[in-house]
C-alpha cells in the first residue's frame, strides 16, 4: 500500500472511530441532565438511577472521546505536516477556541461526577448542562475548520504562499455554519436512536421495564425532533455544495456530463470505467431542482473537471445514498413516535420496541456515511482548489505500519468500551430484580 | 502578543508537566509499592486526581494546538522527525487514559481489574518516558534533516533523532521527575501514618534518583560535547535555576517532616518550575537542535494577524479556564491555601 493511501486510510478510521465516541460524549449529558431535573423535581428513585447510569456512560465515553481526540490532534500534523504548517495558522482559531470549550468541559465534568452530595443541588445539576453546552460548542467549531477545507476563505494564495491571513474570516467560512448545522442535528439523530434502542430492547425483553421506558422517552424525543429538521438542514447542505463544490456535487449524484434540467439519480451501481450509473432510479429534473431551485439550471457533470481533480464517484455515490435513505427513515420513524404520544396505545405492541431496537445503529451508519461524502467527496483535495493531499502527507514511509497499529488500538478500544456498556446494563437490571 | 503567545505556551507546558506529571507519577508509584499496598494507594490516587484528572491532560492540547497555529515551521520538524516517539507516547496516554477510567466505571469489579491496573501502570511509565525522549530528542543534537541533501535512510532521518542515550536519559529524567512530583503531593493526602511513610520513602529515593540522573544527564553531556547541555553549563541563568532548586531542597524536606503539606507542594512546584525553566532557558529561542543547525522557535513564527487573534483568544480563554479549574481545585480541597 503506497504512503499516502495508508495515511488517507488511517485519517479515515481514526475519525470513523473518534466521531462515534464523541457525538455520545456530546449528547449523552442532555440526556443525563434531563433525567437529573426530573429526579429533583420528582424525587423518583428510578430518574436518580438512571442519572447515574448515563453518567458512567458519559464519563467512559467523555475519556474514550478525549484520548482518541488528543491522539487525533497530533495526528493532523503527524500524517499531514505540509497541510498544519501552512492551515495550523489560518484556521487555528476555531482550534483554539475548541480547546477552550473542552476545556470548560473537562473542569465541568469534574466538578459534575465528583459533585454528588458535595455541591448545592442546583449548581451540581447546572455542571452538567455546561457539559452538554460546551461539549456541542466544541463540535461546532471543529466542524468550522473543517468547512474551512471546503471552502478555504481568509487568506490569498499566490504562487505557494499563504498572505493576508484574517483567522476571523477563515474560521466563519462559507461552509462552517451549513456543516455545523447539519453535523450537530445528525450527532442529536445518530446517538438519540442509539440510545433509545438499547433501552427499547431491554423494554422489548422486559428487563427492568419501568426504568427503560424512561429512559426510552427521553432519549427519543431529541432524536425524534432533530430527525425532522435534519432533511432540511440536508437541502440547505447540499445547495451549499452545489454552489461551492461542483466537482462534488457531480460525484454525489454520479453525474459524469453537464446537462441543463439534470434528472436526480436514486441508487443505482456505477461503474466508473464506463463512466455509466445502471438499476438507478431516475427523476427527471429534480437534481437541477434540488441543487439550484430551478428545473432548467445547468448541472456542472465530472468531466468538465480536469481528471486529476476528480473525486472518487463510486463511494461517494454509495455513501450519499446511504445517508440519504437512512435520514429519510429515521424523519419517518420520529414522526412515528411523535404520533404515538397521541395514540398510546401502540406502544403496548412489541412490535413498537423491536422498531426501535432495529433503528439503533442506523443514526451512525448514517452520519459516518455523511462523512464519508463530505472527506471522500473533497479529494483529491486537502484544502478545497488549494493544495492536493497527496502533496500534504507526511515524507516518512512506512505508514502502513502505523495504520496497522491505530486500527488494532481502536477496534479493541471499542470492543472493551461496547463491553463495558453491555455490563452496565446488565448490572441496572439485576440491582432492581 | 508575541509575548502572550509564548507565555500562555510555557505557562500550559509547565501545567502539563507539573499536573499531568504528578498523575503520570502517581502510576509509577503505585506500580513500585508493595502489592498489599497497591490498593490503598490506588483509592488515594483516585480521591486526589480524580475532580481534575479530564482537566490535568488538556493542557497537552492547548499546547499543541499553539504550537501549530503560532510556530508552524517548528511544529513541522517536531512531527515529521519525532513521529515514531510521539506516536509511543500517544499509546500510553491512551492505555492509561482508558484504564484509569474504566477501572473506575465498570460496573462490575471482577478480575479485569487486574488488566486494567497493568495497562494503567504501563501507561504510566510509557507516557512520562516518551516525552522525556522527545525532548531530548529536539535538543540532542542528533536529528538529521532530510534537506540537508546526504543520502539517508530511514534509520538516519527517523530513528537516529530520538533512539540515542542523551534522549533516553532525559526520558528516564522526567520519569523520576514524576514520581518526585507525585510522590511530595501524595504525601499531604495521606490517610495514616503507614502510608505516609510509604510516600516519604518514595520522596526521598525520588529525589535521589533524580539527582543523581540530572547529574549523569550532565556528565553524559559534557564528555560527549552535546550542545544543549555544553550551553546549559555556560548559561548562568540555567545554572543559577539549577542552584537554587538544589538549595530548596533543604526546606522541602524540613517541610515535609513538619507535615506542612500547603508549603511541601508549593516548594514542589517551585522545584518543578526552575528545573524547566534551566532548560528552556539555555537554549531559548533555539530549542530544535539538529545535527547540522538549530531551529529557532521563532523561525517561521506565524503573521502578526494570526499571533494577535490567538494572544486575544488565549487571555479570554484564559481568564474563563484558569478560575474554573481553580473553583474545581478548591473544592475538593486539593488547594488548601485558605484553611
Amino acid at each position: 500500500m503506497e504512503n499516502l493511501e495508508a495515511a488517507r486510510l488511517q485519517m479515515a478510521i481514526t475519525l470513523i472511530f473518534h466521531i462515534v465516541f464523541a457525538c455520545i460524549g456530546m449528547v449523552m449529558p442532555f440526556f443525563m441532565v434531563i433525567s437529573h431535573y426530573k429526579w429533583l423535581k420528582t424525587k423518583d428513585k428510578v430518574y436518580l438511577k438512571l442519572t447515574k447510569a448515563w453518567q458512567k456512560g458519559v464519563a467512559i465515553f467523555f475519556v474514550t472521546g478525549a484520548v482518541s481526540g488528543t491522539a487525533l490532534s497530533f495526528e493532523l500534523g503527524l500524517l499531514w505536516p505540509e497541510f498544519m504548517k501552512h492551515a495550523g495558522p489560518i484556521i487555528g482559531m476555531p482550534f483554539s477556541l475548541e480547546g477552550a470549550a473542552f476545556f470548560v468541559e473537562a473542569i465541568a465534568l469534574g466538578f459534575y461526577l465528583y459533585g454528588w452530595k458535595k455541591l448545592p443541588e442546583k449548581f451540581h445539576w447546572f455542571t452538567g448542562v455546561i457539559i452538554g453546552v460546551s461539549g456541542v460548542m466544541s463540535g461546532i467549531l471543529v466542524v468550522a475548520a473543517n468547512g474551512w477545507m471546503n471552502s478555504p476563505s481568509g487568506f490569498t494564495y499566490e504562487n505557494g504562499v499563504f498572505s493576508n491571513i484574517d483567522p476571523i474570516q477563515a474560521m466563519l467560512n462559507g461552509a462552517w455554519f451549513t456543516q455545523a448545522l447539519h453535523m450537530t442535528l445528525a450527532a442529536f439523530v445518530a446517538t438519540g436512536f442509539a440510545v433509545a434502542g438499547i433501552h427499547a430492547y431491554q423494554v422489548y425483553k422486559g428487563r427492568n421495564v419501568v426504568l427503560h421506558k424512561k429512559a426510552f422517552s427521553i432519549a427519543i424525543i431529541f432524536a425524534a425532533i432533530a430527525a425532522l429538521f435534519q432533511p432540511i438542514s440536508g437541502d440547505i447542505s447540499a445547495k451549499d455544495v452545489a454552489e461551492r463544490q461542483p466537482s462534488k456535487l457531480a460525484a454525489l449524484e454520479a453525474h459524469y456530463e453537464t446537462e441543463k434540467g439534470a434528472p436526480l439519480y436514486i441508487g443505482g451501481i456505477v461503474d466508473e470505467e464506463k463512466q455509466e450509473v445502471s438499476y438507478k432510479i431516475e427523476i427527471p429534473k429534480a437534481l437541477s431542482f434540488l441543487a439550484f431551485g430551478d428545473f432548467d439550471a445547468e448541472v456542472k457533470g465530472l468531466n468538465d473537471f480536469p481528471e486529476d481533480e476528480q473525486p472518487p464517484v463510486a463511494i461517494v455515490h454509495y455513501a450519499f445514498q446511504i445517508m440519504v435513505g437512512i435520514g429519510t427513515l429515521l424523519a419517518i420513524v420520529g414522526l412515528f413516535y411523535l404520533l404515538s404520544l397521541k395514540w398510546k396505545k401502540w406502544q403496548d405492541n412489541r412490535k413498537f420496541w423491536l422498531l426501535f431496537t432495529f433503528m439503533a445503529p442506523l443514526g451512525y451508519i448514517a452520519l459516518e456515511a455523511g462523512w464519508i461524502v463530505t472527506e471522500v467527496g473533497r479529494q483529491p483535495w486537502i484544502i478545497y482548489q488549494v493544495m492536493k493531499t497527496k502533496d500534504a502527507v507526511t515524507p516518512m514511509p512506512g505508514i502502513f505500519y502505523s495504520l496497522l497499529f491505530y486500527t488494532g488500538i481502536y477496534i479493541l478500544l471499542t470492543c472493551v468500551v461496547s463491553w463495558l456498556m453491555v455490563r452496565q446494563i446488565k448490572v441496572l437490571n439485576q440491582k432492581e430484580a | 502578543m508575541l509575548t502572550v503567545v509564548l507565555f500562555f505556551l510555557f505557562f500550559s507546558l509547565f501545567l502539563y508537566v507539573l499536573l499531568a506529571g504528578a498523575d503520570f507519577g502517581g502510576g509509577i508509584i503505585e506500580l513500585f509499592s508493595l502489592p498489599k499496598n497497591q490498593e490503598k494507594t490506588k483509592q488515594t490516587i483516585y480521591r486526589v486526581m480524580g475532580p481534575i484528572w479530564e482537566a490535568n491532560h488538556i493542557w497537552i492540547i492547548i499546547l499543541i494546538v499553539i504550537m501549530w497555529i503560532a510556530f508552524p515551521e517548528y511544529f513541522n520538524i517536531f512531527v515529521v522527525y519525532l513521529h515514531i516517539p510521539i506516536t509511543l507516547m500517544l499509546l500510553g496516554i491512551t492505555i492509561r487514559g482508558v484504564a484509569f477510567i474504566f477501572r473506575h466505571y465498570d460496573a462490575v469489579k471482577g478480575k479485569s481489574q487486574t488488566s486494567y491496573n497493568v495497562l494503567f501502570k504501563m501507561g504510566s511509565i510509557l507516557s512520562p518516558l516518551f516525552l522525556g525522549v522527545i525532548f531530548g530528542g529536539l535538543v540532542g543534537g542528533n536529528i538529521n534533516l532530510h534537506t540537508t541533501g546526504a543520502n539517508l535512510g530511514f534509520k538516519e532521518i527517523y530513528i537516529d533523532g530520538w533512539f540515542n542515550t542523551f534522549s533516553l536519559l532525559i526520558g528516564l529524567f522526567y520519569t523520576a521527575l514524576c514520581t518526585f512530583i507525585a510522590s511530595n503531593f501524595l504525601i499531604g493526602e495521606a490517610d495514616d501514618e503507614h502510608e505516609l511513610n510509604e510516600y516519604r520513602k518514595k520522596a526521598s529515593y525520588s529525589t535521589i534518583v533524580l539527582v543523581l540522573i540530572g547529574f549523569i544527564i550532565l556528565l553524559y553531556g559534557y564528555f560527549n560535547e552535546v550542545a544543549f547541555v555544553l550551553d546549559f553549563l555556560e548559561n548562568p541563568f540555567s545554572l543559577l535555576a539549577v542552584f537554587i532548586s538544589g538549595v530548596v531542597l533543604i526546606p522541602l524536606w524540613k517541610m515535609i517532616k513538619l507535615k506542612r503539606k500547603v508549603w511541601a507542594r508549593v516548594l514542589a512546584g517551585v522545584q518543578v518550575l526552575l528545573v524547566l525553566s534551566a532548560a528552556m532557558l539555555a537554549h531559548f529561542p533555539d530549542i530544535i537542535i539538529t545535527s547540522t543547525k538549530e531551529v529557532s522557535i521563532l523561525d517561521g513564527v506565524a503573521p502578526d494577524s494570526v499571533i494577535f487573534v490567538l494572544g486575544i483568544a488565549l487571555i479570554i480563554g484564559g481568564s474563563v479556564i484558569l478560575p474554573g479549574l481553580f473553583h474545581l481545585m478548591k473544592s475538593f480541597q486539593l488547594i488548601k491555601l485558605f484553611k
